[in-house]
């Protein structure tokens, strides 16, 4: 992962070639689908993530990121079949501990949401540069100010990781153990997190200084260098898609009969 | 404007005073300074003497973004700046500052779209732009770097992208606070080379700089003390002023001219140095010029540990990214022995020492302390014995005051706590910092966060010093410092282990010099066989120059290897 693209992957696919806010849109309607719909939906919706990962070329690193939700899928699946509220409908026992046909049940469902609006996520960040999304909301009359800050900040995320890996390593190298009680490693955070903090501050005094010094949002009349592609199927598009959206929320008001 | 005298200097600074809200001194007083068109005038003078401040006052900050009292005024180009917008500065003033990755705008994907941000704040049409930005590559003769990632860019060429984005602006007036104090020597003459080509195109150039190769290639210079101006002349002279009236330390070169006794509008051009010491050669006096060299011993150790021997046997390291760092390196390190690793930025100096203390682990070959290898002990375990101190201390220090600080280490290891309190009385005395006990650690400036850090390290009492690029920053008083906790730990035996760009540091505190390229060990030796004139090609394949001191001695011919300015003196006045 490269500091200033963060989590993108080059390349030319279909979705690379849509407009920033148009996935911006589309992501927004799979959240909603993914956590308002019925669990009928989330296997349609997953297998439509899968195959628009397949089609744009990036199943690989779609498959490479599942390391990041794994642990998180996998308690929730384990801890719902285990402890679902009012199961009654026992599976499989072991001990004390028994797994209900509810519990599981739910755990699936719970899990599904969660696996859906990642995949859309990363889908969004694979394909979606921080600057193109910068410029399309500018353009749509989004504040500058506001708009860069904001982008700055997610993209210095990263940059965070690698100064947080830093801090370990002189913070270990002073003799910080983290191993121990569990108190013991709550306490050895403080250490670990002040400096990414306090640090960040120092940067952003210079940070600041710097983007003054080359008159951000210093006069009104500001130009784009950068053009983001806005083709005329991305309207239509954009359309359906708010379409989709105010559908499923009609839906899941119980507006729409069921 | 007073009778039109501000257009014919682009930078005029009048009677400028300036103090801050929570300062009961003004930081900056009775400044007069008048920079011309194709000028560089260079700002030098102690931590804290206000360089900053002037800095940030020539380039509009004060008071404008950074809140201060403020007297006199300062002209761009006719115009106040104490009342000016950011929109009244725009393309007229640029400031650069020393960390090269803040100095970008943090997320543009190529330099070229770097260069088009400051275009896009000035409203310039897009079709017009890429014909300036090329126009500015060109000029600054970094077009080969349009297309490369700023963020992948190495500290030098993103300070350059950082001034040729200013300059794209149409900005003719530069405002530098320590630009070169990250940077490798390339770095450092890159950096140095483009400001002159700029001077030379018409720029005007306000630089605060504490390296002398960089002072030395000014106009003029200007010594601030106290906030005072104390000096303002040609770099040589200024400096040597500032050394009689105010005590600053004057650099090797300027030194060496003035025993020379030639005009110290030369004071940095090494061959009319040697030239004029080869002249006075023999002539009774010399020796009293040279100080008498005086051993600090400001810090002792707070316990007799036995010292520790490191071996580095046939050691490879290779990154995920696949890239080998180190490829093959076997060193022997005595107890009591004072080791320089120097080399140029990605030589694998750094990956080298971070194996003494754990935190990376060999890829091949092994690394042992008194013969046990490191890899069957933790990180927390290996920093009792060695000590690590880190280049960028705003990546360590939490604590609400340099005593919990500095006292961090000692407890992690479990020091009962009347030692803890004895460790850090005599670490902050070691560097100086025992008044500012009490002191929030991000109060300080830079150079003295890193002096907090360092004493960090000490009241660990480790066998093993290790310090990467401890001097960056520092002033001479700081860099002096730092040299006689290296003398301290040596003369208690200890081993210290020190990354540095500061040749002179290295040649002068140091006992063995060890030079990497590449990740190979190319030379490993005294320093005064490491910079001997016969070592000078395989030096510079390194892209490394001998201390000054050595340079001249070279050019004046001379068999011995001098470090700084007191051991070639010493050598011309003794006699034959």
């Amino acid at each position: 992962m490269s500091a200033t693209t963060g989590y993108f992957v080059a390349g030319s696919s279909w979705l690379h070639a849509r407009n920033p806010l148009t996935k911006l849109l589309a992501l927004g309607l799979v959240l909603v689908a993914a956590f308002l719909l019925p669990a009928l939906a989330l296997p349609i919706l997953a297998i439509a993530m899968v195959v628009a990962a397949w089609t744009a070329g990036l199943l690989g690193p779609m498959a490479r990121a599942m390391r990041i939700p794994a642990l998180l899928l996998l308690s929730i699946l384990v801890v719902n079949s285990l402890f679902f509220p009012g199961g009654t409908d026992k599976l499989v026992s072991v001990g004390p501990l028994s797994v209900t046909r509810e519990g599981l049940t739910f755990g699936i469902i719970s899990a599904g949401r969660v696996l859906v609006a990642f995949l859309a996520s990363v889908l969004f960040l694979f394909t979606t540069l921080a600057d193109d999304l910068l410029e399309s909301l500018i353009t749509r009359g989004a504040s500058y100010r506001i708009s860069f800050v904001v982008l700055s900040a997610v993209q210095l995320v990263p940059r965070m990781g690698s100064r947080a890996a830093a801090i370990l390593e002189a913070q270990q190298a002073r003799g910080l153990s983290l191993q121990g009680s569990l108190l013991r490693r709550i306490r050895a955070l403080v250490p670990l997190i002040t400096p990414v903090l306090l640090g960040s501050l120092v940067d952003a005094r210079e940070r600041t200084f710097a983007l003054e010094a080359r008159g951000f949002a210093a006069r009104p009349g500001r130009t784009a260098y950068r053009v983001v592609a806005d083709p005329p199927v991305d309207r239509w598009l954009r359309l359906l898609i708010v379409l989709g959206a105010i559908g499923v929320l009609l839906f899941a008001l119980g507006i729409v009969p069921r | 404007m007073t009778a039109g005298s501000g257009t014919t200097q682009p930078l005029r600074i009048e009677a400028m005073q300036v103090k801050y809200p929570a300062r009961r001194e003004p930081s900056l007083r009775d400044v007069d300074l008048a920079v011309a068109e194709g000028e560089q005038v260079a700002v030098a003078g102690r931590t804290g003497a206000g360089k900053s401040t002037l800095a940030l006052a020539a380039a509009g900050f004060i008071p404008r973004v950074v809140r201060a009292k403020v007297g006199g005024r300062v002209a761009i180009q006719g115009r106040d700046v104490t009342v000016s917008s950011a929109g009244d500065l725009l393309g007229r003033v640029g400031i650069i500052f020393a960390t090269p990755a803040n100095q970008l705008s943090a997320s543009k994907l190529s330099v070229r779209e770097e260069l088009a941000f400051g275009l896009e704040n000035l409203g310039m049409p897009r079709d017009e732009m890429d014909a300036r930005i090329d126009a500015t590559l060109a000029r600054l003769s970094i077009d080969h770097l349009a297309d490369r990632e700023p963020f992948a860019l190495s500290g030098g060429e993103q300070q350059r992208v950082a001034i040729a984005s200013i300059v794209a602006m149409g900005t003719n007036v530069l405002v530098l606070d320590e630009p070169t104090a990250q940077l490798d020597p390339a770095g450092t003459t890159a950096v140095a080379d483009l400001l002159a080509e700029l001077a030379r195109g018409g720029a005007t150039i306000l630089c605060v700089e504490h390296d002398p190769s960089v002072l030395g290639r000014m106009d003029r210079c200007l010594v601030l003390d106290g906030g005072h101006p104390v000096a303002l002349a040609v770099p040589g002279a200024a400096l040597a002023d500032a050394a009689s009236t105010v005590s600053l330390p004057a650099p090797t070169l300027v030194r060496l001219a003035q025993a020379a006794g030639i005009d110290l509008a030369s004071a940095f051009d090494e061959g009319a140095i040697a030239a004029g010491l080869l002249a006075t050669r023999g002539r009774p006096g010399m020796a009293g010029e040279a100080a008498q060299a005086e051993t600090t011993r400001a810090w002792s150790p707070s316990t007799d540990r036995p010292a520790v021997r490191i071996a580095i046997e046939d050691l490879v390291h290779r990154y995920p990214s696949g890239i080998e760092a180190v490829r093959g390196v076997s060193l022997v390190i005595e107890p009591g022995e004072t080791v320089a690793v120097l080399g140029q930025n990605g030589s694998g100096k750094t990956t080298l020492v971070k194996h003494l203390n754990g935190l990376l682990r060999p890829a091949q070959g092994r690394v042992l302390l008194d013969g046990q290898p490191t890899q069957e002990r933790t990180i927390a375990q290996l920093a009792a014995t060695v000590g690590f101190v880190f280049q960028n201390p705003d990546e360590q220090l939490f604590e609400r005051s340099v005593e919990r600080e500095v006292s961090f280490g000692p407890r992690n290891l479990g020091v009962p706590a009347a030692t803890v309190a004895e460790r850090i009385t005599s670490s902050l005395a070691a560097v100086g910092l025992l008044a500012e006990r009490a002191t929030n650690p991000y109060d300080l400036d830079l150079s003295r966060r890193k002096l907090v850090a360092l004493a960090g390290v000490l009241a660990m009492d480790p066998a093993v010093l290790v310090l990467d690029e401890p001097t960056t920053g520092q002033d001479a008083e700081g860099v002096e410092r730092v040299g006689a906790v290296v003398e301290a730990m040596r003369l208690a035996g200890r081993t210290v282990v020190a990354i540095t760009h500061d040749m002179e540091f290295a040649a002068s505190h140091f006992g063995r010099i060890v030079i990497l390229r590449e990740g190979i060990v190319v030379a490993d030796g005294p320093p005064e066989q490491v910079f001997a004139p016969a070592g000078l090609d395989l030096l510079a394949s390194t892209g490394l120059t001998p201390p000054p001191a050595a340079r001249v001695a070279a050019l004046m011919g001379l068999e011995v290897v001098p470090l700084d300015a007191d051991e070639l003196l010493r050598a011309l006045g003794a006699p034959g």
